[in-house]
């Protein structure tokens, strides 16, 4: 295996990266220099950049690929092209009848309309909780024990029916409350 | 304007008809470009149908941004970045598949003589198959970065300037990519020396 293939040998490490700039033509003129000064001594960096020009075209080989796959390749781009295109175009069809000062004209008229929508039904829509508000007399609000009161009652009312349901009979008395 | 007209022209009219609406000129785009296209994403996927279908699909997406190229940078290194984005997302869409696949066709030997020189011994083809599976292996096993570096500059030609430019990276950058990419594959490589 040895001697039939030749690959990347060792470089000196500074030299390394010099030596992949260099064989691809991409050091300035100054590292060009440098390392060519440097190969005239350097039997292994020399090796190593044989190996990169030996191995790095034959990685970079395409595939080769009959004349009628680019003809196929183009004629179903172009149709592929043409479906983008005509997809495209049906929007813009869409849009097409609307001008530029259309667009804030319909923001605009969308926006009075809700306006008036809110306005108008303005006697109408409640949240849930001020409607429970709203069922207490406004004398009773006014004065904190009378409400503390109230519900006091409320909670009486509640334990009566807990117990009609349970069957069960409390004593009087047992249901006052501080 | 007839069809030997539109060959002549550069990228960057061709780009400006296009802007104008004469989308039948980005024709002459497909026709030029399409070869280089194809070649980078075989070179991600390593499959001519999926390399077909990624390159037509950078195509379609350059003809639908047309309008927002704004000539900063020259038409194909625009659409180089445009492809080997493409690419790179679909590699990390698939993942590993990609590798296993190579492995799979590469033990069949279907694609195993392209690093075999002049030399027809049956050994020396298999033996550069092996160093050309590895070689193939270690590639797509590399960061993505650093493998698109090295395929830009290796398998495309791509300076490092432009390359730099298709990364939207610095030239330093770049060639430290290279470098890494390169010393990666002599590591790979080491066995066969």
């Amino acid at each position: 295996m040895k001697e039939h293939i030749d690959t990347l040998r060792t470089a000196c490490k500074d030299f390394e990266e010099d030596l992949v700039l260099y064989y691809y033509g991409d050091d300035s003129e100054a590292e060009r220099g440098r390392v060519e000064g440097h190969l005239q001594s350097c039997l292994s960096c020399h090796e190593f950049l044989d190996d990169l020009r030996k191995l790095l075209p034959q990685m970079a080989k395409p595939k080769e690929l009959p004349p009628m796959f680019w003809d196929n390749y183009y004629n179903e781009m172009v149709e592929k092209l043409a479906v983008h295109q005509e997809r495209h175009a049906w929007w813009k069809s869409l849009f097409a009848p609307m001008r530029a000062w259309m667009l804030p004209a319909f923001g605009t008229a969308a926006v009075a309309a809700l306006a008036v929508g809110l306005v108008i039904s303005r006697g109408h829509w409640h949240y849930p909780f001020s409607q429970t508000q709203e069922r207490i007399p406004q004398e009773i609000l006014a004065d904190t024990n009378q409400l503390e009161f109230f519900k006091s009652m409320d909670m009486l009312e509640t334990l009566s029916s807990l117990e009609a349901l349970d069957g069960t009979k409390v004593q009087p008395g047992n249901n006052h409350h501080g | 304007m007839n069809q030997a007209a539109q060959q002549d022209l550069r990228d960057e009219e061709i780009v400006a008809l296009c802007q104008q609406g004469r989308s039948e000129v980005f024709e002459v785009l497909v026709r030029k470009y399409m070869e280089k296209a194809f070649r980078i994403a075989f070179d991600f996927t390593h499959d001519t149908e999926e390399a077909k279908d990624l390159s037509q699909e950078a195509f379609l997406r350059a003809f639908s941004r047309i309008k927002q190229f704004d000539g900063r940078s020259s038409f194909y290194t625009w659409f180089y970045r445009l492809v080997v984005n493409i690419c790179l997302d679909h590699t990390r869409r698939k993942g590993r598949v990609i590798w296993e696949r190579l492995e799979k066709e590469t033990e069949g030997g279907t694609e195993t003589v392209e690093l075999a020189d002049n030399s027809s011994l049956p050994d020396e083809e298999a033996i550069a198959g092996e160093a050309k599976r590895k070689a193939d292996l270690t590639l797509e096993a590399m960061p993505n970065k650093q493998r698109t570096a090295f395929l830009l500059r290796n398998h495309q030609g791509l300076s490092i300037p432009d390359i730099a430019k298709v990364m939207k990276t610095t030239e330093g950058t770049v060639r430290v990519y290279l470098h890494r990419a390169v010393a990666a594959l002599r590591q790979s490589l080491v066995e066969f020396v």
